[in-house]
């Protein structure tokens, strides 16, 4: 308890630096303005700035970057709640309870229960983060080079089975991402491999020509090509403050909502929407407005948005202990560590105390900021709502192409985003999930190796695999998920769930 | 009975099983090694037998989920989906010996990829992606001999080209606005590495 202590005053100490501050602050604005705007989210945003935090200290990076992607999680609510248009994916079942309360001119109160709930929920989920981190650590270090495959496949499995629409087709994304994964000079030997002679191969595909592509510029497209649906502003705001008796209500809601969604952010390929959906039709189910649910039920609105906010500070876990990212934003974050030199794993608490102490830190300290961005200054952002999207696209645009380009100051990458562009609008219309391909492309070079490193060791025994407990443990869990996701009652209740 | 064919899906599981297939032909290059002592094909041989399954699966299933099928496609889509990728071929091969500019780097390439997508932007079908991935391929053109006011200006004038909603008042505010900001953001505060005007040679 006390070393927690020390650590965390050790990371408020770096968190609390003026440039650090500064860059959360940031990261916390560019957030909130996302998760306003439709149709820009955080995955686009974080790969479209992933270049320019090649120039910041790491450490400091990582902080903008995370601020970018929970301060999503708070300004999605608002445009649920005054638009009834989902301003992120995890705040689409905002809409439905947040939107009727602001109709009843209850506005303000929504708003103001959404930032307080994401607010309690964000502290919480934090503490939780400080204090499991150093000890998944420690069990993390025991793990061997089989035991890191296993659960790496258990991750691509989860992430998968969570999908939205087919799992087969989820998989092969992830398959496919693992393929593009392998392109480049293989480590061990030095030869090249599906390179076709282009020297700006061997170090692999870039990881920002994809993400941007498939995430940022397709989704544009996308944008353009349904018109514009965005409905005229005619609630007003009013009052910021509760009544005693919503008060009352939103508590439990509140609470429930923060254990959903901490839990259900640890798990690889959960996250945000998944825990904001989750919490809804627990409120729907257990509170006491349940009755009340569909004419504006403060529960409603108060329950997701703490779930949501509380997953994306507990989806770092996975990240910051063991190097698996659980989710697209989590892919992205290994991605900036690995430009920064970083490689993430459970060495990282002891290797990068800075790092990792100072991001839990401002991981409080940003959801302090928001509470303030979101509250007072809502106004604002009211009026962001009103640019419209042809003036927004090109400036989307215009950062995405400089940005590709100085990464390493080649054209090429600028050309290699095109071709993803025209690959990520396909999958758009074939219905092919972009999101497991990241983690697949991400996961596949440490898996590669961790796969040879395991059976060298096993001098060629596949068996190795389910003769470690923890690896058989993965597996079995891997097969389980799979098989009941295969059973058609349970695949009919999620395609419900899904379509709600 | 008329087969429920899923389109969308039919089409997902040959485009895995292309690329697998491609794949495993590439990897005919690599050797494998045993299990123990892996060689550099081991992982994509295996990698890739599963894309094959997998997207077998998919098609599998496509003859019985459906109906979902995919976007009709007009004669123009597919007339222009050709002609670019003819005209993109040709101007990529044609132009280095044309001008000494495109046998440089790879601006071949990008002046293909640019004269494939004007030529797919003629049908509406395309237009919206077309027009898009063609700003972008003319920024890179541009950027490097052209500079960096040049190439932001090609890039702005010609996606905003793909809204129709947009007037030319709006495209020279726009286009102002973001050549200040991203002078200010790019060039004052983080300094990039990049040509500001054009080069002479």
């Amino acid at each position: 308890m006390e070393l927690l202590l020390s650590n965390l005053a050790h990371g408020f100490g770096v968190a609390l630096s003026i440039q650090n501050l500064l860059f959360a602050l940031l990261g916390a604005l560019i957030g909130t303005a996302i998760g306003v705007l439709p149709g820009i989210g955080p995955v686009a945003t974080i790969s479209l700035l992933l270049p320019i935090t090649f120039g910041l200290p790491a450490t400091t990076a990582i902080i903008m970057l995370a601020g970018i992607f929970y301060g999503a999680q708070y300004g999605g609510s608002t445009t649920a709640i005054l638009l009834n248009l989902p301003g992120e994916v995890s705040s689409v079942v905002t809409t439905l309870e947040g939107y009727k309360m602001a109709r009843n001119g209850r506005a303000g109160a929504a708003l103001a229960t959404a930032a307080l709930g994401s607010f309690f929920a964000g502290t919480v989920a934090t503490v939780l983060v400080a204090a499991s981190g150093p000890m998944l650590t420690q069990v993390a270090l025991s793990f061997g080079p089989a035991d890191y495959f296993s659960l790496m496949l258990l991750g691509l499995i989860i992430a998968c089975v969570l999908a939205q629409g087919s799992i087969v087709k989820a998989i092969g994304m992830v398959v496919f991402g693992v393929a593009l994964g392998l392109v480049g000079t293989d480590v061990q030997t030095g030869q090249q491999r599906f390179t076709f002679g282009i020297p700006e191969l061997s170090d692999g595909i870039g990881f920002v020509p994809i993400a941007m592509g498939m995430f940022g510029i397709a989704e544009i497209v996308l944008n353009l090509e349904r018109p514009e649906s965005r409905s005229v502003m005619s609630t007003k705001v009013g009052q910021l403050w509760l009544t005693k008796e919503e008060f009352r209500r939103a508590t439990p809601a509140v609470l429930r909502g923060t254990i959903v969604g901490s839990f259900l952010g640890i798990l690889p390929g959960g996250g945000a929407s998944l825990a904001a959906f989750g919490s809804y039709m627990m409120e729907r189910k257990m509170s006491k407005g349940r009755h009340l649910f569909g004419t504006g039920a403060i529960e409603g609105v108060a329950g997701p948005e703490a779930a949501n906010n509380a997953a994306a500070q507990t989806s770092f876990i996975p990240l910051l202990t063991l190097g698996i990212p659980s989710n697209a934003v989590m892919a992205l974050m290994v991605g900036a560590l690995i430009i920064q030199g970083i490689q993430p794993g459970p060495r990282m608490v002891e290797a990068q105390p800075d790092l990792f102490w100072g991001l839990i830190a401002s991981m409080w300290i940003g959801n302090v900021m928001l509470l303030v961005i979101n509250l007072p200054m809502i106004g604002m952002w009211v009026k962001l709502l009103q640019v419209p999207y042809r003036f927004l696209y090109p400036s989307i645009l215009v950062f995405c192409c400089i940005g590709v380009y100085s990464l390493n100051n080649n054209v090429f990458d600028v050309y290699m985003t095109v071709a993803f562009t025209v690959f990520g609008y396909m999958c758009n219309k074939l219905k092919l999930e972009p999101a497991p391909l990241l983690i697949g492309f991400v996961l596949g070079p440490m898996m590669e190796e961790h796969l040879r490193r395991a059976m060298l060791l096993s001098r060629g025994d596949w068996m190795v695999f389910l003769q470690r407990p923890i690896s058989a443990t993965m597996l079995g869990i891997g097969v389980v998920a799979l098989v009941l996701m295969a059973l058609p009652n349970i695949r009919a209740g999620k395609e419900k769930a899904m379509a709600e | 009975m008329q087969l429920k064919i899923n389109g969308k899906d039919l089409a997902s599981g040959v485009f895995l099983v292309a690329v697998a297939v491609v794949g495993l032909y590439l990897n005919q290059d690599h050797s494998l090694g045993s299990a123990r002592r892996m060689g550099p094909g081991y992982m994509p041989m295996m990698v890739f037998w599963l894309q094959v399954g997998l997207g077998a699966l998919v098609i599998f299933f496509s003859l019985l989920s459906g109906p979902d099928p995919l976007e009709k496609w007009t004669g123009m889509d597919v007339g222009t989906l050709v002609g670019g990728l003819v005209a993109g071929y040709i101007a990529w091969r044609v132009s280095p010996s044309l001008w000494g500019f495109f046998g440089q780097t790879y601006n071949a390439v990008g002046f293909g990829l640019m004269v494939g997508f004007f030529v797919m932007a003629i049908s509406a079908g395309w237009k919206l992606l077309a027009i898009i991935c063609a700003s972008i391929c003319l920024f890179g053109l541009v950027l490097e001999q052209g500079g960096f006011f040049a190439a932001l200006t090609g890039l702005i004038v010609v996606s905003c080209w793909a809204e129709h909603t947009h007037t030319k008042k709006g495209v020279l505010g726009c286009l102002v606005f973001l050549l200040i900001m991203c002078w200010w953001v790019f060039i004052y505060e983080l300094d990039i590495r990049v040509n500001l005007w054009p080069q002479s040679y």
